[in-house]
C-alpha cells in the first residue's frame, strides 16, 4: 500500500518537514491519560482531554471489602457475666484489639421488675385485708416477681398451699391494691403529679375486669349456630336496607312519571337537571336553606292523607290543611297538571335587580327572606306581604335617589351658568335641607337607613355605615360630596 | 454480632425422644448427631465368646449396644428397650452410656468443656429435672447446665414468644399452650395417639380380613437371607436365615416389626386433608409398596383409614378400653378451654405443628380443616422443612442457648453445689 510519503511524492507536494500536528506528537509532553484504550487515544489524540474522565477504564464489578483487606485477630476469651451472682465463666470468641475488661455487653438486659416490699408494721397497718392472709400475700409477691408480672403465668403456676383458689382478677386486684396503699402511705420524695402518676399506673378495677372477661368468654362461647345466626341475621338487615332503598328508588321513578317532574315528595334528592328545568333561582334555594327533616313532617300528613274521605272544613282547620283547589278551567291533561310542592318553594322572591337591596332591608328587620322555620299559611302570606312592602319601598327610594339626582344635577349646572351668582343662598338652602332630615330619622333606626338614603351624601362616613341600602350609593355620593365640597371652598 | 443477640458459647444442646436423641452445638441449624435412644443390650454376656476389639466394657455381664450400629444391627440374643416411657425418661440407668455415645463417640467431644442444655417435656417430674442434673454434674462434669421445655423451644424454633404447640412425636402427641415463654400447665394436654395410630397400622397390615391379599409377615430385612421379585399381591419367595432366627429375641423382633410398620407410615399412609369421604378416596391413587420379604402390594382406601385415627376414633375403639387417646381436635380444645378466654385468640392464630410425627401426609391440611370449623380465626404455622419438624425442639435449644441474654441462666457447676437439687426448680422455671 502506498503510504503517506508516496501520495505526496506522487502529487509533488513537499514533504511536510514541519507539519504542526505531527510536531507535536514526539514531544511527549501530554501522556496518555488513564483509563483511554491506546487505539482510541491514537484516534482522538491528546486535544480531547475532557472525554478522559467520561472514558474510564470499565472495571468488573467491585471485590467487597471484607474487614478492611487487614486481618482480624479472634481470641477465645473467658469472660465473666455481670447478670451472674456466681463466677461461672463461659467463653466465646471475641476480637483481640476488644478490652476484656470491657463488662459483658447482655449483661445490661437483666433488668429486674421493681416488686414492693413492706415492714410488718406497715402491714399491720395499712394492707390487711380480711381475704388474703400475710403469708399468701408475701406469696403473691414473690411470685410475681418470679414471673415478671406476666399475670397469665402467674395464675397459671399459683399454688398456695391451704389456699382458696383465686381467679386472675383476685391476684391482679390484690398486687395493685398493696401497690397504691403502700405508695399512697409512704413518704413521697417526688412532687404531687409523679405521685399521682405512679398512683394511677396501679389502677386496676376488679369489678370492670370481671365484667370485661365476662363478656370476652360470652364472646367465645356462642355456638357455631348463634354465630351462624347472628350473621344470617345481619345479612338479612343489609338486605332489607337495599330493599328498601330500592323500593324508593322505585317508588320516586313512578311518581315522577305519573306526576311529572317536580313531585316535590320527601326524601328525594332531586338531581340537577330537574331543577334547571324549574327554576334557576329555586336551585340555589333548595339547595342550601331546605333540610329533608323538616319537609318530611311537613308534607307527611298531606301525603297520608286520603283524597276524598276528609272533606268537610272541620277536619281542615284541625289538621291545619289548607286546600288549593286547581282553577276549574285548567284542562285535566299532563301538561297543565301541577304537582305538589312545598308552600315555602313558592315564596315570593324579590326581582333579580333589587334583590339584594330587599335582602338587606329584610336581613336588618331581622326577617329572614329565605328561610322561613314554620312556613304556614299565614305565615307565608305575612312574609309575602312584608317582601312586598319592602320591594315598594325600595322602588320608591330608587325613584327618589334618581330624581334628587337630577335636581343635583340641574342645580349645579345652573350654578355654573350663573357663574358667580350668590352661591352661598344655595348651601346654606342645602344644609338646611340636611338638617331637616338629619333630625328626624334619630327616632326610627329602621326608616332612617331607607328614608335618609338622599341625606347620606352630606352625612359623616359613621353614620353612613349603620345602613346597607346606604352602603350601597355611598361610593357615588361620597365622590359627588367631595367635589362639591371643593367647589363650594 | 450484637445485631441478633447471639453470642455463642459452643454450648451443647441435647434434646431426648423417643425414637432418637438429638445432640449438637448450639447455633447449627441441625444436630450433629441424631441417634436412636433405644438401645440393644445383652443380658448374660460372656467376655471370652467375642473378640477383643468389641469388649469395651469389661467385667460388666451386662452388655449395651447404641447409635446407629445399636438396636439396629442383629446380634444373637439381643434385647432391645427404649428408656423412655410416655415421652419422658422413665429408666436413667441407660441415659448416661447413650448421651456419652452421642457426645463422644459421634461428636467426638467432651462435655466437662461445654455448658449443656437439656430439653424436658412438658410433663416432666421435678425429680427426673434434677436427676438429669445430676447425671449432667456428677457424671460429665459440665461446667454448666440448663434444662428446657420442648414446648417453649418448639415456639422459639418457630419464632415466636407464645404459641399453641401441637408436638406430635413417635409416642406421644402434646398439646401446650405456651405465654411469653411459660407453659401454662393447666392448658397442657397429652394423649399417647401416635402409638395408637402406629397399632393400628400394625393390625392392619397382619390382619387377615382382606381377601385381597395374603396376611403381611413384618419379618425384618436382617433375618431374610434371599427372595425373588414377585408380582403385586403374589405370595412372596424368599428364604429366611436359619441361623438367626434361635437367636433372636422377642423385643427386637418386635422392635424390627415396628419400624416396618413405621415405615410404611411414612411411605404409604396419610389422611384426607378434606374429612373422610369414600368417594374422595375412591378419587385418590393406590400406592405400592414392598416388604423386606419381597411381598409387594397396592394400597388404596385403607392407607387413608389410619390415618383418620388421629382425628375421630370409632365407637368400638371406646367400647373395649375406656382409656384410649384423645384424638387431636378433642386435645386442642381442652387445652383452649383450660386457658384465659383472653388468651384463646392469640393462641388460636399462633399454632406451631411440630414433631416427626406430624409429617404424616395430610395431617397439617387435615388439621387446619378441622379447626377452621370450630375456630374460624386460626393459623397453623408448620415449617415446610421436615427437618425443623422432625427437631423443632432441639432447633430451640440451639437458638436459645446461643443468645447472648441467656448466659445468665445457666445454672453453673458452683450454684449447683451450693444449691443442690433445689436451684434447678428455682432457675428452670
Amino acid at each position: 500500500m502506498a503510504s503517506a510519503a508516496d501520495v505526496r511524492s506522487i502529487l509533488s507536494i513537499p514533504s511536510p518537514a514541519a507539519g504542526p500536528s505531527q510536531q507535536k506528537k514526539p514531544t511527549g509532553t501530554t501522556r496518555k491519560p488513564e483509563g483511554i484504550s491506546r487505539e482510541l487515544y491514537s484516534l482522538i489524540g491528546p486535544s480531547t482531554p475532557a472525554l478522559a474522565a467520561q472514558l474510564v477504564k470499565p472495571r468488573l464489578k467491585q471485590k467487597p471489602n471484607l474487614g478492611g483487606g487487614g486481618k482480624v485477630k479472634w481470641e477465645w476469651r473467658k469472660f465473666k457475666n455481670d447478670a451472674r451472682s456466681d463466677t461461672l465463666e463461659l467463653g466465646h470468641w471475641v476480637k483481640a484489639a476488644e478490652n476484656p475488661n470491657d463488662e459483658y455487653k447482655f449483661a445490661k438486659y437483666n433488668a429486674l421488675p421493681a416488686v414492693y416490699e413492706w415492714s410488718q408494721d406497715e402491714y399491720a397497718h395499712h394492707l390487711k385485708d380480711s381475704e388474703w392472709t400475710k403469708e399468701e400475700t408475701e406469696y403473691l409477691f414473690k411470685i410475681a416477681s418470679d414471673y415478671d408480672l406476666r399475670w397469665y403465668i402467674i395464675h397459671d403456676r399459683y399454688e398456695f398451699p391451704n389456699g382458696p383458689t383465686r381467679e386472675l382478677e383476685d391476684l391482679k386486684d390484690r398486687y395493685y391494691s398493696v401497690c397504691r396503699k403502700l405508695i399512697r402511705n409512704r413518704t413521697w420524695a417526688g412532687d404531687e403529679a409523679s405521685k399521682n402518676q405512679l398512683l394511677q399506673s396501679f389502677q386496676y378495677d376488679k369489678e370492670r375486669e370481671t365484667l370485661r372477661r365476662k363478656y370476652v368468654v360470652n364472646l367465645s362461647n356462642r355456638t357455631p349456630e348463634q354465630i351462624q345466626e347472628e350473621e344470617a341475621l345481619y345479612i338479612e338487615l343489609k338486605r332489607l336496607e337495599q330493599n328498601e332503598r330500592q323500593f324508593k328508588r322505585d317508588r320516586e321513578n313512578l311518581l315522577r312519571i305519573l306526576a311529572g317532574v317536580d313531585s316535590g315528595l320527601p326524601d328525594i334528592v332531586e338531581d340537577d337537571a330537574t331543577l334547571i328545568i324549574v327554576d334557576p333561582k329555586k336551585k340555589k334555594l333548595k339547595g342550601i336553606d331546605l333540610d329533608l327533616p323538616q319537609m318530611r313532617e311537613l308534607t307527611a300528613p298531606v301525603i297520608k292523607r286520603p283524597p276524598i274521605l276528609n272533606k268537610n272544613a272541620a277536619y281542615d282547620a284541625q289538621h291545619c290543611i289548607i286546600r288549593n283547589d286547581p282553577p276549574p278551567t285548567t284542562p285535566a291533561t299532563k301538561v297543565a297538571h301541577t304537582p305538589a310542592y312545598m308552600r315555602s318553594f313558592k315564596l315570593p322572591y324579590p326581582k333579580a335587580a333589587i334583590a339584594q337591596r330587599v335582602n338587606g332591608l329584610l336581613a336588618e328587620l331581622g326577617v329572614s327572606s329565605s328561610r322561613l322555620v314554620m312556613p304556614t299559611q299565614a305565615n307565608c302570606q305575612h312574609l309575602e306581604s312584608v317582601m312586598d312592602a319592602a320591594t315598594n319601598l325600595v322602588e320608591l327610594k330608587r325613584v327618589l335617589d334618581k330624581v334628587n339626582q337630577d335636581i343635583d344635577v340641574l342645580k349645579n349646572r345652573l350654578q355654573i351658568k350663573d357663574e358667580g351668582g350668590d352661591s352661598a343662598s344655595v348651601a346654606d338652602g342645602m344644609e338646611l335641607d340636611d338638617r331637616a332630615t338629619t333630625a328626624e330619622p334619630e327616632e326610627n333606626g329602621r326608616s332612617q337607613s331607607v328614608l335618609s338614603a338622599r341625606s347620606t351624601r352630606s352625612r359623616k362616613h359613621a353614620r353612613r355605615s349603620m345602613s346597607i341600602s346606604s352602603v350601597d350609593t355611598s361610593a357615588p355620593s361620597s365622590a359627588r360630596a367631595g367635589t362639591k365640597r371643593q367647589k363650594r371652598m | 454480632m450484637v445485631n441478633y443477640g447471639g453470642d455463642e458459647v459452643s454450648a451443647l444442646v441435647l434434646d431426648i425422644g423417643t425414637s432418637s436423641l438429638r445432640a449438637g452445638y448450639a447455633g447449627d441449624d441441625t444436630p450433629k448427631a441424631i441417634i436412636p435412644t433405644t438401645y440393644g443390650y445383652i443380658p448374660q454376656y460372656n467376655d471370652g465368646d467375642v473378640s477383643m476389639n468389641e469388649a469395651g466394657v469389661s467385667g460388666s455381664l451386662v452388655r449395651h449396644y447404641f447409635g446407629h450400629s445399636g438396636p439396629s444391627l442383629w446380634r444373637a440374643n439381643m434385647e432391645v428397650r427404649n428408656p423412655i416411657t410416655d415421652g419422658i425418661i422413665s429408666d436413667f440407668a441407660p441415659i448416661p452410656a447413650l448421651v456419652r455415645h452421642a457426645l463422644e463417640e459421634v461428636m467426638r467431644c467432651s462435655a466437662s468443656e461445654h455448658p449443656i442444655l437439656v430439653t424436658e417435656p412438658s410433663w416432666n417430674t421435678p425429680a427426673n429435672r434434677e436427676r438429669m442434673a445430676e447425671i449432667m454434674f456428677e457424671e460429665f462434669q459440665v461446667p454448666a447446665f440448663y434444662i428446657a421445655n420442648t414446648s417453649v423451644l418448639n415456639t422459639f424454633a418457630a419464632g415466636k414468644g407464645s404459641a399453641l404447640v401441637i408436638d406430635i412425636g413417635q409416642s406421644v402427641a402434646s398439646v401446650a399452650p405456651v405465654v411469653d415463654g411459660f407453659v401454662l400447665r393447666k392448658g397442657l394436654q397429652h394423649s399417647s395417639l401416635p402409638a395408637l395410630v402406629q397399632g393400628n397400622a400394625r393390625n392392619l397390615l397382619l390382619s387377615q380380613q382382606n381377601p385381597l391379599r395374603p396376611p403381611i409377615d413384618l419379618y425384618p430385612y436382617q433375618l431374610i437371607a434371599s427372595k425373588q421379585a414377585v408380582e403385586a399381591n403374589a405370595l412372596p419367595r424368599y428364604t429366611m436365615r436359619e441361623d438367626r432366627l434361635a437367636g433372636t429375641t422377642h423385643s427386637w423382633r418386635r422392635w424390627c416389626e415396628d419400624r416396618e410398620v413405621e415405615e410404611w407410615i411414612q411411605t404409604v399412609a396419610g389422611v384426607l386433608d378434606q374429612g373422610w369421604n369414600d368417594q374422595a378416596v375412591q378419587h385418590r391413587s393406590a400406592k405400592q409398596y414392598e416388604f423386606p420379604t419381597g411381598f409387594n402390594t397396592w394400597f388404596g382406601s385403607e392407607r387413608f383409614g389410619v390415618g383418620e385415627l388421629f382425628f375421630s376414633h370409632p365407637p368400638q375403639l371406646h367400647a373395649g378400653n375406656p382409656n384410649v387417646p384423645k384424638p387431636l381436635p378433642n386435645l386442642i380444645t381442652e387445652s383452649l378451654r383450660a386457658c384465659d378466654p383472653e388468651l384463646r385468640q392469640v393462641l388460636l392464630s399462633n399454632m406451631v405443628l411440630t414433631g416427626g410425627g406430624s409429617l404424616f401426609s395430610g395431617l397439617a391440611d387435615r388439621l387446619s380443616t378441622e379447626l377452621s370449623r370450630t375456630f374460624p380465626h386460626c393459623k397453623i404455622h408448620a415449617p415446610g422443612n421436615p427437618v425443623e419438624r422432625r427437631y423443632g425442639g432441639w432447633l430451640g435449644g440451639s437458638i436459645l442457648a446461643s443468645l447472648g441474654t441467656f448466659h445468665q441462666l445457666w445454672i453453673s457447676r458452683e450454684e449447683w453445689q451450693e444449691h443442690g437439687k433445689n436451684i434447678v426448680g428455682q432457675r428452670c422455671k
